[in-house]
């Protein structure tokens, strides 16, 4: 992250497009108040002052087959895909 | 305040940062001007498919030129550009479609492309897990493949910086100055001047802005599709699936992290540039994806987004210099713009410094009539 900032990218965005911090499972909520201070450390830009990504949905993780409001019925448990991790 | 370049490239997506690494590599003094940061139009909003399957000669031979590249990449950048070749599998649904299809497989084959086309069995054994609920076979190119945008264009931005180049980013250009029919420098939005002999519009959807600046019409418009992520997920399947239906959409897995990527092409088309997100294409792509796969309905996704196409008239990119001399244009990539970049990079550079590319790009060119549309766009 440190080396990154370094290289000259110096907003929460352009770190993003570097490492997609901020794209995982937190969508942000977690580490990107964290990489605002590392960005802060490194170029003294106060954390405050960094603007934010734009957030997208969904709020939080939702299967395919609930967005697309497929009935429980039409999927059988025992073939679907395993999550990594 | 001035500087001074051989070059100046207008926007830091794939297209500038490719062309602006191979005239680098012709040992020209390169900067790369960029309004708001690397990557922040259509290039970071991408999903990174890389394809040969295209219906137009030109395209074909470009991008399996690209293709070729881009197994190459990581290495001439020394950056791992998660390049895979998982292959394309293009569905065909009817007759018109299969037919679309075999047309340009025959186009295809002559330029020595490994595609051909498979019946439905074989479309389920190359894509485990596909319904083939309807399918009369599909266009299928195992050379295809996929790569991360940003590494790639990152990726050639440190090179050209690596040669003695620069890149600028919240550099807005405001001005594309002439003397006579010559470019001679461009301005920015703090009055700072580039003197250069040379400027490269490379600037997407906002190319004909930036073609104004130097009296130049440059035919480019917004679209806006929408795409999705999801959660990584074990190894289902290798290639992109495209599905054309009007109700239809594309989608590939990552082959390093397992995540699903994929969008789809509204009807009727959404124009204008605009990258806000929409309730309804968080709830068709996932119906869509699973009447593909069903096995995928448990798959959660992480994130909607949405960026913009950036269309020529005909589907086809516009390239070449300018009735100003000087001044080039690489836009209109028509959502092709990152599977383009390595190889239309190498030869615009070649058009600029030898005024002619190894792979002549004339049908491309700004000033050609515009004929027969790209039937696999």
């Amino acid at each position: 992250m440190r080396r990154v900032i370094r290289m000259g990218y110096h907003s929460l965005e352009a770190v993003k497009r570097v490492l997609r911090t901020g794209m995982g499972h937190c969508q942000g909520r977690g580490c990107l108040r964290l990489i605002a201070r590392l960005i802060q450390e490194e170029t003294g830009i106060p954390a405050s002052e960094q603007k934010l990504p734009r957030p997208r949905p969904p709020l939080k993780p939702l299967p395919l087959g609930l967005l697309g409001a497929f009935e429980d019925e039409e999927r059988s448990s025992k073939d679907q895909v395993r999550i990594n991790g | 305040m001035r500087s001074t370049a051989d070059v100046v490239v207008i926007g830091a997506g794939v297209i500038g940062a490719a062309t602006g690494y191979y005239l680098a590599k012709r040992g020209l003094k390169v900067l790369v001007l960029e309004r708001d940061f690397p990557c922040s139009g259509s290039t970071g909003r991408c999903i990174g498919g890389i394809r040969a399957q295209f219906s137009h000669d030109l395209t074909i031979r470009v991008m399996m030129e690209s293709v070729r590249m881009f197994r190459g990449l990581s290495d001439e950048l020394g950056e791992d550009v998660e390049w895979y070749s998982g292959g394309y599998l293009f569905l065909a649904f009817d007759e018109k479609r299969k037919q679309a299809f075999s047309d340009a497989i025959a186009i295809q084959m002559r330029y020595g492309l490994d595609v051909r086309f498979v019946l439905p069995d074989e479309c389920e054994k190359i894509a485990p897990g596909l319904d083939p609920t309807g399918l009369i076979g599909g266009a299928y190119c195992p050379t295809d493949g996929q790569a991360n945008p940003f590494k790639v264009t990152y990726g050639y931005l440190e090179g050209i910086k690596r040669m003695g180049g620069g890149l600028v980013a919240g550099c807005e250009v405001k001005q594309v100055n002439r003397v006579g029919d010559k470019v001679v420098s461009v301005t920015d939005a703090k009055g700072h001047d580039y003197a250069c002999n040379m400027v490269l519009n490379a600037a997407g959807c906002w190319a004909d802005e930036v073609g104004a600046m130097a009296g130049v019409k440059v035919p480019v418009t917004a679209d806006r599709h929408e795409s999705l992520v999801t959660e990584a997920v074990e190894r289902v399947f290798n290639p992109m699936l495209v599905d054309y239906r009007s109700d239809g959409c594309y989608f590939v897995q990552h082959s390093g992290t397992g995540h699903f990527i994929g969008c789809y092409t509204p009807v009727p088309l959404v124009p204008g540039h605009d990258v806000e997100v929409t309730e309804e294409f968080i709830t068709e792509m996932p119906r869509r994806m699973v009447r593909l796969v069903p096995k995928l309905a448990g798959v959660k996704v992480l994130r909607q987004w949405a960026g913009s196409y950036e269309m020529s008239p005909d589907g086809n990119p516009l390239c070449g210099e300018t009735s100003v001399r000087g001044f080039y244009v690489s836009s209109g990539m028509s959502g092709h713009g990152f599977m383009f970049g390595p190889a239309l990079g190498r030869l615009m550079a070649e058009q600029m410094v030898d005024g002619r590319a190894s792979i002549p790009l004339d049908e491309f060119f700004l000033s050609r009539s515009f004929g027969k549309a790209e039937a696999m766009k």
